[in-house]
């Protein structure tokens, strides 16, 4: 009996630590965006242009970038990203930032004018699946009183197999970390809506589905 | 659950209904009882199509206990518990920061508990045993644990099988064996779907029946009739619509008479809905019938 309640001791000792690390290539290329995008703005006043920076995991952080604009005859621009628009006409405006592992850039073009005009405000793209459960259709965004709406085309189709199925809007496609959880999917078929308050229509480059019991990627679609 | 963590919950029921002997019953007042290390591990599993997709490394880890008597020489009972059991999942690392994103978790508790009652249709000593099982899976186990509320050692429903087992004796040589098969339907609830399942046991006893050699092929088919959303957040609804094709070996050794340890596994040829990793089993096991 010693011998079997030894046993059984070591048995169930052998199994009780064994969580362990599981590694995630979760790299992304750095990216800035300027965050602002008016297709006019007025000559003779200013305009504050912002910017978002997102580091190799896609999480966003605070950097210092440099401002420039290609004609400062017409528009001069600080490195706070405030603008003087000081004659009607056409200039590009170019957000950048350099260290020592990143050299990136992004460029902008506005008109200068008597109104003020916003540009069009709508990005699109497709979902896709990552692995081998049903994923898939196009969808578009636009931003609308102040909100974000998503609209899935009516060739999304999606598996019911999975449990869990979370949507998000995410700068890395590989996690769900730091990324906007807008909620679980619960259409699987057809056209439908998300409308999401306080999220702007350049803050985010991906849709992410993400099975969340499994932890893992399910598919994606880049907001282009 | 995955197809790894149905594998986890139909494996205990292959493991339970394994242990039952096929058609054969105990003799009253006789008993088999066995205390065993049951474990898999799994990142990878199978989806509703059959093919494989990763998924966060898991597993589960049961210690049980397993046991027949026989009340009388045509009626047996059958307990299956697994007295400990351990859900977890890894850690999950950054590998561009080596930062921890997400932590991983564990939780222990008693699993589900299998009651079973077995009959034999044919009387002692027939040639061709047949024995009807009646199974109450229990559910004992813990449910939407962790941080996440992914954690479970059961599967939240109550579920009552009924299989027929039949098998005859042989020999090979001068050695002793054994061929047996099963049927069942499992009804479950809580908006689970019914599952069939069947099995095909052989085992041979060498060196004077010293050490047993067992192969089993064992499937479960889904009726597809559950109602289960699909916004469930845990993993159990993978115990719903899960479908597997399995093949295990297990070897059987009397140390004395009575005593005796064993090893087994088993690992699936084809799933859906189901982990993709092979579980392994090893036991002591005490069997008053010799």
């Amino acid at each position: 009996m010693k011998k079997l309640l030894f046993l059984i001791s070591i048995i169930a000792i052998s199994f009780t630590s064994c969580i362990k690390d599981d590694i995630i290539d979760d790299f992304v290329e750095p990216t800035i965006r300027i965050t602002t995008t008016p297709d006019t703005i007025i000559a003779g006043l200013q305009f504050q242009f912002d910017f978002a920076y997102f580091n190799n995991i896609g999480q966003q952080e605070t950097i210092n970038p440099t401002w420039t604009s290609s004609d400062e005859s017409l528009l001069t621009i600080d490195q706070n990203g405030l603008a003087m628009a000081i004659e009607k006409g056409a200039v590009i405006i170019t957000v950048s930032y350099t260290s020592t592992d990143v050299n990136i850039s992004q460029s902008f073009a506005v008109n200068i004018g008597e109104v003020f005009v916003e540009a069009p405000a709508e990005r699109s793209g497709t979902i896709a699946t990552s692995g081998s459960y049903l994923l898939e259709g196009d969808f578009t965004i636009i931003e609308e009183d102040g909100k974000l709406i998503i609209n899935i085309a009516d060739n999304y189709a999606a598996s019911t197999a999975l449990p869990g199925l979370y949507v998000y809007l995410t700068n890395n496609p590989a996690t769900n970390v730091g990324a906007y959880e807008i909620g679980a999917v619960e259409i699987f078929n057809g056209a439908h809506t998300y409308e999401i308050d306080g999220i702007g229509i350049n803050e985010y480059s991906h849709i992410l589905y993400f099975c969340k019991p499994f932890t893992v990627k399910v598919g994606d679609g880049e907001i282009k | 659950m995955n197809k790894t963590i149905y594998i986890f919950f139909a494996s205990i029921i292959f493991i339970s209904a394994s242990f039952a002997g096929g058609p054969w019953t105990q003799q009253k007042g006789v008993g088999y009882f066995k205390l065993s290390e049951w474990w898999i591990t799994y990142d990878k599993h199978y989806t509703d199509s059959g093919e494989l997709d990763p998924n966060i490394t898991s597993g589960i880890y049961n210690s049980s206990f397993y046991g027949e008597y026989g009340l009388s020489d045509r009626f047996t009972t059958i307990l299956y518990a697994p007295l400990f059991s351990r859900n977890f999942y890894n850690n999950q690392v950054s590998g561009t920061t080596g930062e921890v994103t997400l932590v991983g978790e564990a939780i222990n508790s008693i699993g589900d508990i299998n009651v079973s009652f077995k009959y034999g249709l044919t009387g002692p000593g027939a040639k061709f045993p047949i024995a009807a099982t009646l199974t109450l899976g229990l559910p004992t186990g813990s449910t939407g644990g962790g941080e996440l509320g992914i954690l479970q050692t059961g599967d939240g429903e109550f579920n009552q099988s009924i299989q027929i087992d039949a098998g005859t004796g042989f020999q090979i040589g001068k050695t002793n064996a054994y061929f047996s098969t099963f049927a069942g339907v499992n009804n479950r609830t809580n908006g689970f779907s019914e599952e069939f399942k069947y099995g095909l046991e052989v085992g041979a006893g060498l060196f004077n029946q010293k050490l047993w050699l067992i192969a089993r092929l064992n499937g479960v088919e889904s009726f597809n009739n559950g109602n289960l959303g699909e916004n469930i957040n845990s993993t159990s609804i993978f115990a719903d619509r899960a479908e597997y094709t399995s093949y295990g070996l297990e070897a059987a050794y009397y140390i004395t008479k009575q005593f005796g340890i064993s090893a087994s596994f088993a690992s699936a040829f084809r799933g859906k809905i189901i982990a993709a990793a092979p579980s392994y089993s090893v036991g002591v096991f005490l069997d008053l019938s010799k």
